[in-house]
């Protein structure tokens, strides 16, 4: 199967959890790992299951470099019905109110222009002291295998 | 064949230059020096003990060296144990992410009294950094100068109590200094009106989590301009919290005059429209910015800089970071700009074999590798007490012995 792995980011830690996941499913996919400022919403034409990691910042706000894509996402028409996504939000539960917001904005967002969401947004809290790629790498395996 | 970069700090610019160039050039030999025995820079002795979620970038730097290949050479103070001329003929490009580490003055009568504490030392301090000072009395009455995140940090801090520390890898010498504090009154003293306070929107409201303190904000306007709206808006939900016995004030708009006090301050004498008074004060914390420590000189190097704004200092020199551009901005700023100074780097870099690299620091006494970083971080983590995330070895000597002891076969 082909998989776009996806990363919105502000410090960077998307792209570390991004790359691991590439890691992880290259052995039986074809992966490509791609910051979203590098994409443009029309290449999104579901040829490719997206996987896309992302932060939050300021107050629930998305990350900078999943500025642009989410401007270009509300401003254009797309048609992303033919696109199916899997959604991993990173965030600071110390932020209670506004907690992997941004993940959660960009899903809606994806899901206004008809891209179908495959499995739970599942999350990962900085203040746990987990290792992100141990709450996501379960996560992915089991829905790789649900779509493939 | 593989060209050589020497990147003098390991805080975020240095790091997150590390990391770009060897991720656009694996090939690359980059070696990371640092003046302490451990890496990380304000990432480890500057962002708040209770802030662990920003401290998880050290996640990724710490795969600069386990997966990407850099070298670690740290207890290395360049400018001291090796000279920058030396450095840039044992490497092909150099990169100075040295941060800026001292205190800027207040630069007003007084302000070298007794009882007048910057908050970088003082951060040191609280974070066990292994060349602080001990932490100091700062009595019942401590004022703060500044309005940025690091004056809201400060006072954060100050005025939790021991529970709302819990997860934090605050140590136990500076709990037990926090809880034999009696802190009647944090007063937040900005020279700018309220709206062009510096700090993040968010960070004010985090005081509104604090269970011990009753918070009185004076000197807010209104404004048209939306980003000064966003931090007023976050002032005036704090105003009136009330939850506890200490009080924090804040206040805009003060002109600083002089430090009050014959042989400790006592005081400080600030002007407004309204006129002049004298604050009282047990002591003054001021965070009103930071300078260079003095390793480098560091005017007259980016004096020479290109105009271009790039960091390029002079033929294989390159400045990133606070050392940089000043001490404004923060990690996120730290990796954007990294990146696009690698990319530059990368575009003039030439590889000479004849440089020496790394050999340079073979004659140096006990320079701690990546792996003796490891054991110290091992050592920590497994110290932890059960409310701590980590405990940090406290001190230069206990760093170097843990950095330096021996695998055991057990
Ligand atoms: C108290 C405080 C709290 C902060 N909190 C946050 C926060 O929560 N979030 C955020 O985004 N930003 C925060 N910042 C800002 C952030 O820390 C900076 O943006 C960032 O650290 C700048 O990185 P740097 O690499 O330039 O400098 P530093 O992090 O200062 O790194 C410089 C490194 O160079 C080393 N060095 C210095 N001189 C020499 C020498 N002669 N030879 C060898 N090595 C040397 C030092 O030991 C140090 O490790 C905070 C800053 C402070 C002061
Ligand atoms: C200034 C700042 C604001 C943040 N705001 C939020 C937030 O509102 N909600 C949240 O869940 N996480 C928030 N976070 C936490 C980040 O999302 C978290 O640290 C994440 O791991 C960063 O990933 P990145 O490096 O890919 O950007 C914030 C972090 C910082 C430093």
């Amino acid at each position: 199967m082909k998989i776009d792995v996806l990363f919105g980011t502000e410090t960077g830690n998307a792209e570390m959890l991004a790359e691991d996941i590439q890691s992880a499913l290259e052995s039986e996919h074809d992966v490509t790992c791609r910051d979203l400022a590098d994409v443009d919403p029309a290449e999104l034409d579901g040829e490719s299951f997206a996987v896309i990691v992302c932060s939050t910042y300021g107050e629930g706000e998305l990350p900078s470099s999943a500025r642009p894509f989410a401007e270009k996402l509300d401003a254009g028409s797309y048609d992303l019905s033919a696109l199916r996504f899997a959604m991993f939000g990173l965030g600071d539960a110390e932020y209670s109110k506004t907690f992997t917001h941004g993940s959660k904005t960009l899903a809606e967002k994806l899901q206004a222009k008809g891209a179908v969401q495959v499995g739970e947004r599942v999350t990962h809290d900085a203040s746990s002291g987990d290792a992100p790629e141990d709450v996501a790498l379960p996560w992915i395996t089991d829905i790789v295998a649900q779509v493939a | 064949m593989k060209a050589k970069v020497a990147i003098v700090g390991s805080g975020p610019s240095g790091c997150y230059a590390a990391q770009a160039l060897l991720k656009a050039a694996p090939d690359l030999q980059v070696d990371i020096i640092d003046a302490l025995p451990v890496p990380f820079g304000l990432v480890r002795y500057g962002v708040a003990s209770d802030h662990q979620g920003t401290k998880a970038v050290s996640r990724q730097f710490s795969r600069i060296f386990e997966r990407q290949g850099a070298g670690f050479f740290g207890n290395v103070r360049i400018g001291q144990d090796i000279s920058l001329a030396t450095l840039r003929s044992a490497y092909d490009a150099v990169i100075l992410a040295a941060g800026l580490s001292a205190d800027r003055k207040l630069g007003i009568p007084g302000d070298t009294l007794p009882g007048v504490y910057g908050s970088a030392a003082l951060t040191r301090a609280l974070h066990e950094h292994p060349e602080a000072d001990a932490l100091p009395d700062l009595g019942s009455a401590p004022v703060i100068v500044g309005n940025g995140n690091v004056a809201i940090d400060l006072l954060r801090v100050l005025a939790k109590t021991a529970d709302e520390l819990h997860g934090s890898d605050l140590g136990p010498g500076p709990t037990a200094w926090l809880a034999a504090n009696r802190f009647e009154t944090l007063t937040v003293i900005g020279r700018s009106p309220a709206g062009k306070a510096k700090f993040d929107p968010v960070m004010v409201r985090e005081l509104a989590k604090l269970t011990n303190v009753t918070i009185d904000v004076a000197g807010v306007h209104s404004s048209e301009d939306e980003e000064e709206r966003k931090r007023l808006e976050a002032l005036s939900e704090i105003h009136g919290h009330a939850k506890g016995s200490t009080r924090i004030i804040f206040r805009f708009g003060l002109q600083l005059r002089s430090v009050e006090g014959t042989d400790r301050v006592s005081g400080l004498k600030v002007a407004s429209a309204e006129g002049e008074e004298i604050i009282p004060a047990s002591s003054i914390l001021t965070a009103i910015g930071f300078q260079s420590s003095g390793d480098f000189d560091r005017e007259a190097l980016l004096s020479a800089a290109e105009p271009d704004a790039s960091g390029k200092l002079a033929e294989n020199l390159f400045a990133a970071g606070w050392f940089w551009r000043g001490p404004r901005g923060t990690i996120p700023d730290s990796r954007t700009e990294a990146q696009a100074l690698a990319t530059r780097l990368l575009e003039e870099i030439s590889p000479n074999p004849d440089r020496e690299g790394s050999h340079i620091f073979a004659g140096l006494r006990d320079v701690v590798d990546y792996t003796g970083w490891q054991k110290i971080d091992s050592a920590e983590l497994a110290a932890a007490a059960p409310n701590r995330c980590r405990q940090k070895l406290a001190g230069k000597n206990e760093l170097l012995r843990v950095a330096g002891e021996q695998e055991t076969n057990s």
